[in-house]
């Protein structure tokens, strides 16, 4: 039985980015279902597949899973040589506890610079608290890449799940223009190469849904005035 | 070598009581070691062994662990026969969800039931935010208990991560008084009848520290002694 992917848009949903796109650089075969979200019905569309109301969501046969890092632990098993966690136990304890940092925490940065991926990128101000957040995970990603990345260009060497979980920062600090180190823009960069993050953004960057309250410089969109 | 768990205030700290309370039912052995928070040792300690100075940390040899969630799967691998997770696929894979779910999510009940052990049972008015987090608790709690919990009276049937995750739930529900049905009280009811929780109260109740952010009517405590 195929397995099913409920996503939110592309251009605006971080979550639905990261299972998606480490099936897609595993190659792991789905079926996409795009639901877009905020639209009447959505919610309703959304609750048939899990009663959360929260996409992504995971189907697999009878199995529905939702929350990222939850789907990320059950293709971890479904599929081991996909290798989405370190095969080393004291690497995969710390590519979990940095992916789940990640899953509850950096909320003024979400909340602040969301998931945007056709805004121009160019630095905005931020408050403190957005900068305290790029300062912690720019730190994460050079510990992990110095203790962690030696077999290649990931946190861990190669993708898996953690860089899944920070896909969507990698596009934040893209479009948000923030300041990184050097580690952390060839981390970035490497991110970026992938092609399930070309394939990814390329569709985000055709869709028409547009969501004013995550346009940061409304009304301007894609760097042009709005009109519907 | 010794596990060392890291946590900070019995009385407060929700996050430390998952791993401890699950080490705690499972027999694994531990030392804990309590760090009150805002204390020059908290920052001395804490902030050196997780990065991110926050408890509970766990430290296993030259191994640290941090956020609750993440200790839990360390743990589930290191003493598979603790069995912290359900060994069916679909009931390993629901008890992961809503433990994520738990994780990440119901802001408006952690701000406005903040954990207190020590605090008398007392009634507080839930705005609807946090009523629709109580809802969508009790929701789930009945569908584990539904599906997957029959064998037992935790949500996958024997205690596990699901049960640890949520058990500072628990003991908001329990503390503000929260209108509840009759099967989350009696769920309720089978995670504070566990030696663990007594034992983790007991030492909460006897604790000095008193943080405001923490007591709802503060400068009033109403603690039990």
């Amino acid at each position: 039985m195929s397995l099913k992917l409920i996503i939110g848009n592309k251009n605006y949903s971080s979550w639905s980015m990261r299972p998606w796109i480490a099936m897609r650089a595993a190659g792991i075969p789905f079926e996409e279902i795009l639901i877009p979200l905020y639209l009447p019905g959505s919610r309703e569309e959304i609750l048939k597949y899990s009663p959360a109301g929260k996409v992504p969501i995971l189907i697999d046969g009878d199995n529905a899973v939702w929350e990222s890092l939850a789907i990320l632990e059950y293709l971890a098993e479904k599929f081991p040589k996909a290798n989405l966690w370190p095969a080393d136990a004291r690497a995969r304890s710390r590519a979990r506890s940095v992916a789940t940092e990640m899953h509850a925490g950096f909320a003024a940065l979400r909340q602040h610079c969301t998931m945007n991926l056709w805004l121009p990128p160019k630095p905005r101000p931020q408050p403190p608290e957005v900068l305290a957040d790029v300062r912690r995970i720019d730190s994460l990603w050079n510990d992990c890449r110095a203790e962690f990345g030696q077999g290649g260009p990931f946190l861990f060497g190669r993708f898996g799940a953690t860089d899944a979980m920070y896909a969507p920062v990698v596009a934040r600090f893209r479009n948000y223009g923030l300041d990184v180190s050097e580690t952390a823009r060839a981390y970035m960069a490497a991110v970026m190469e992938l092609p399930a993050w070309r394939e990814w953004v390329d569709a985000g960057m055709k869709e028409t849904w547009v969501m004013r309250h995550n346009e940061p410089d409304w009304p301007l969109v894609r760097g042009v005035e709005y009109s519907p | 070598m010794t596990l060392k768990l890291i946590i900070g205030n019995k009385k407060y700290s929700s996050w430390s009581l998952r791993p401890w309370i699950a080490m705690s039912v499972a027999g694994i052995p531990f030392e804990d070691t309590v760090v009150p928070f805002e204390s020059d040792e908290f920052k001395r300690q804490v902030g050196d062994v997780s990065g991110t100075g926050k408890v509970p940390v766990l430290i296993d040899g030259d191994i640290r662990i941090w956020e609750s969630l993440a200790i839990l799967e360390y743990l589930a691998e290191k003493v598979p026969d603790a069995r912290l997770w359900p060994k069916d696929i679909a009931a390993r894979a629901h008890a992961r969800v809503v433990a994520n779910e738990m994780h990440a999510g119901f802001q408006p009940l952690r701000n406005h039931l903040p954990t207190n052990f020590a605090r008398r049972v007392i009634k507080r008015d839930l705005t609807p935010p946090v009523m629709a987090d109580v809802k969508r608790i009790e929701a789930l709690w009945a569908d584990c208990r539904a599906r997957f919990g029959k064998s037992g009276p935790f949500l996958f049937g024997a205690f596990g991560n699901a049960d640890a995750m949520y058990a500072p739930v628990v003991s908001r529900f329990h503390t503000y008084d929260v209108d509840v049905g009759s099967d989350t009280r009696a769920y309720m009811n089978a995670i504070m009848a566990l030696p663990a929780w007594q034992q983790w109260t007991a030492a909460g109740i006897k604790e000095p520290w008193l943080f405001e952010a923490d007591e709802v009517d503060w400068p009033k405590t109403y603690n039990l002694t």
